[in-house]
Parts: C-alpha cells; structure tokens; sequence
C-alpha cells in the first residue's frame, strides 16, 4: 500500500474506543487514529477535511447500534460525500452481536467490506484490509 | 367483533321471492335473517353485516351458487357457505365442494328442523374458528414480543461483555504481571462462559430466521478468527491447532451458521481435551467430495461414551458434570447445520478422541 493509513473509529462507547485504538497501536497496524463518539462527527470530519483524507488509505470502523445516528445511516450520509472521500474509504461495520438483518444490509451496501464482531480482532482485520487493498 | 351466540346472522340468497319469505317466516324470530335476490346485494350485506352463514341457492338466472362463493370467497373467507338446490345435481355437487368450499348441501324443499340443526352447527363451526383465529393473533402476538425481548436483551447483555473482554485483551497485549495477570485470567475465563451462553442465545434466536446469507468463504480466516477467539480460554493455549484445508475455488456458504457450526466443534474441542495426554491437537480439515464441502473437526479428547452419542444434540443436554456449558451448543450447531441444507456427523471413542464433520452442499 503506497497511501498512508489513517483509521477511523467511531463509536458511542469510550471503552471501546479506547480499547480498539490501543489494540490497534499496539499491533502496529497504525498510528494514525482518529475517533469520533457520533456519525454526525465523523460527518463533519470527512467534508471538513478532504484534502486530509484523501491523500490516505482510510479505514473506517463504524459501530452499528449508535444513538441519534447509527452506523447504517451514517453509511448513507458518507454515500452523499464526494466520490474522492469514498474511494479513499475502506468500510467495516462493528457490532457487538452480528444480526443477519446487519448482514444483509451490509451486503446491499457495496461500500462495506465486512461486518466485524465486537472485540475487534486486529489480525483478521489486517488480513481483509490486505486481501482487499 | 363480538358473537351474540343467540343471534346468528345468516344471509339468504335466492332468485325466488317465495322461498326467500317462508325462510324469513320460520327463521326470523331465533336468528337475524337477510334475505335478497340479487348477488351484487348480498355483496352489499356482506360488507356491511357481521355475516355467519350464507346460504344460496344453486340455480339463478344471473349467477350459479357456486359461482357467488368463488365470488365471495377472497373477500369474505370467514362465513360458513350452504348451498341450497332442487336437482340431485351431482356436477354442482363437486363444484360447490371444490370451487365454493361449502360446508353443507341442502336439498329443496327443505325440512325445517333439519335446515335449523344444519345452521346452529354451522354456526358453531364459524364461532369456534373465529376463536382459533383470535388465539392465534394472541400467541403471534406473544411470540413476536418474546423474540422481541430474546433479541433485544441478549443485544443489549453482550454490548458491555464485548467491552469488557476488549479490555481484558488489551490488558494482556500491554503486559500484565504477577497476582494481578492471574486474576485477570479468571476474570476472562468468568466473562468468556458468560458470552458463550449469551451468544448461544443470540444464535438460538438468529437461527429461527428462514434463508441464506450466502458469501464467498475463505477457510483459512475463519479457522484463524475461531482459533483466536478460543487462543486464552482456558487451556487452549496447550492445544496444538492443526490446519489442513484441501479445497480450491470459491464456495458460497452462509458464513455466520458454519461460524456457528465450527465454534461449537472447536470449544468442545478445547473443553474435552485430555489433560492426561502429552500432545492436546485438534486438527481442522476442509476437503470437497462430488457435491458437499466436509468440514471435520477432530480430536484426541477424552471422547464420548457410545451410548451418550444419540443425545448429544438435544437441547439443554450435558455429558459431563464438571464442565458449565449450557447443552445448548450442538444443539444449535445441528440446527445450523440443518438450515444450510446440510448435516453433522459424529464419531467416537472414549480415550481416544472425537471426530465431529460437517457436510454441506456446495451451492
């Protein structure tokens, strides 16, 4: 991969996200962690900051059950931002019990690589970031 | 729609005045009697009347008997059909049985003590259906609450499992020493047997859902994810895993019922091993034969009696007293198993080991 790696974790839940980011260091898969507690965050960061995020590999992991805005339609929001944010994106959904109907969801969407299953399991990640770059 | 049991409402068509009036005078006083002549009215009655019974007669000029049931019959399923006719017809028979589902054939001119007992029994016929229908609307209800609840509680039980043992893994990542490692270990020993079950009920629920999820399976990763899931259980680090997979090309499998499937195998793997035995394996195999994948899990654990075999998968059944599965796990893994449109197969031997295969239809 020629493109800096920056991940992208959002979630409601401080623990988590503290837990996921200092897995995620710790494995050395990167140490460029941003992380946001809402999809309307993480919203604003991606149209605020273009020039900043697509000039990296992103990897975004989106919790599903969030409140106010969840993972899913926070997907839909990303979909109205500019093709070049997209393709810059890598898409997981994180949850901490996968339901098929996320699944299936999931599956229509052709942004999401994959729906991952809470704790989040760096090497298996890195494996589909790999098998997917 | 309450039923007054005295008041049974009975639509009465016919295209002969006389009889719709004799009717009407012998009836009247025990039952709500409508009477017309004209199909398009008695559509009318329907829709505008809590109707029990219709009773029609066969020969109109306009419209057969049979015909206005098969009319009626999309729109007003409920009220028990009687067809009414003074030929010994027998073509009008079948097709008031087969095309107007009537309940009776009544003959003209009627007995009118007859014609009463026919109605009161139709009658009982319509009531006690529409009472299965309301329990039926009251369990479908009550089901659909309890799902509701199943699913919503085991969601919201693992959310703060999940972040518990994400700490506890990141704990371990950065290194932890002396009494306190030790007690974390109990600690996620402690929360990983309260994931399994809540899990296990999360899958219990998932499986009632009918379909497929079909996605293009990698082996290689799924075996990893399971075996890294099960890595700091309790003694798995002494399990030697063995990975042999012997199948080329792209297979579409519903990838969360054989996670299902090959966690339950794996666990129990891990579980029974034999602490007697020097070198604990468990050994995963993936080969293809004519139209089924064969997926087999296979152990040298403490294995299982013969005769313990067939009950396996009975839901809530343990084998062993010291070890604090729920009985749920094969349970859940045959019915996993099942809804893929293949089957589990089990072999073995005490002291020896146990041998547990999936098959699965390639598409």
């Amino acid at each position: 991969m020629s493109k800096e790696l920056q991940i992208i974790l959002v979630d409601d839940n401080d623990i988590d996200i503290v837990v996921n980011s200092k897995l995620l260091k710790l494995a050395n898969f990167s140490q460029n962690i941003s992380s946001f507690n809402s999809g309307r965050d993480v919203i604003d960061f991606l149209g605020d900051s273009e020039s900043q995020i697509t000039d990296k590999q992103n990897i975004l992991l989106l919790d599903i059950q969030m409140p106010i805005m969840g993972g899913f339609e926070c997907l839909d929001k990303i979909m109205e931002l500019s093709p070049a944010i997209q393709e810059s994106l890598m898409v997981f959904m994180l949850s901490s019990s996968i339901d098929r109907n996320d699944i299936e969801r999931a599956e229509k969407n052709p942004a999401v690589l994959k729906v991952l299953e809470k704790p989040l399991d760096v090497y298996l990640l890195k494996r589909l970031v790999e098998a997917n770059a | 729609m309450g039923t007054d049991k005295n008041k049974i409402n009975i639509l009465y068509l016919d295209d002969e005045e006389n009889n719709l009036t004799s009717f009407k005078a012998s009836f009247r006083r025990e039952f709500k009697v409508f009477t017309t002549t004209s199909a398009s009215e008695a559509v009318q009655i329907l829709t505008e009347n809590d109707i029990h019974v219709v009773i029609s007669d066969q020969k109109m000029p306009n419209i057969s008997g049979v015909e206005f049931f098969e009319l009626i019959i999309p729109d007003f399923p409920d009220p028990i059909r009687m067809l009414l006719t003074g030929y010994a017809d027998i073509e009008a028979v079948i097709d008031s049985i087969n095309k107007g589902q009537v309940y009776r054939y009544i003959s003209k001119p009627w007995n009118e003590q007859e014609l009463r007992i026919t109605i009161n029994n139709a009658f009982e016929l319509f009531d006690s259906k529409r009472q299965l229908q309301l329990k039926n609307q009251e369990l479908e209800k009550a089901y659909n609450e309890l799902e509701k609840l199943v699913y919503s509680a085991s969601h919201d039980l693992r959310a703060p499992l999940v972040s518990i043992l994400g700490i506890l893994k990141l704990a371990r990542a950065e290194g932890v020493d002396g009494a306190a490692k030790e007690y974390l270990a109990m600690i996620e020993k402690t929360v990983g047997k309260l994931d399994l079950f809540v899990q296990n009920l999360i899958n219990y629920h998932q499986n009632m859902k009918n379909g497929q999820l079909l996605a293009n399976v990698n082996f290689d990763l799924i075996f990893d994810e399971i075996i890294t899931n099960y890595r700091h259980f309790d003694g798995a680090n002494e399990v030697r895993f063995i990975k042999d997979i012997k199948a080329d090309g792209d297979f579409n499998l519903d990838e969360m019922r054989l996670k299902m499937v090959l966690n339950n195998f794996i666990s129990n793997a891990v579980k029974f091993r034999d602490r007697t035995k020097p070198d604990p394996f468990i050994k995963l195999n993936v080969e293809t034969e004519a139209d089924n994948i064969v997926i087999t899990c296979e152990d040298n654990g403490i294995g299982i009696e013969k005769e313990l075999i067939p009950r396996i998968y009975d839901m809530f059944y343990r084998i062993t007293e010291d070890n604090n599965g729920s009985g749920i796990g094969l349970y859940i893994a045959k019915e996993a198993a099942e809804r893929m449109g293949g089957s589990i197969e089990v072999e073995s031997n005490i002291g020896s080991g146990s041998k547990f295969v999936i098959i699965i239809p390639k598409n």
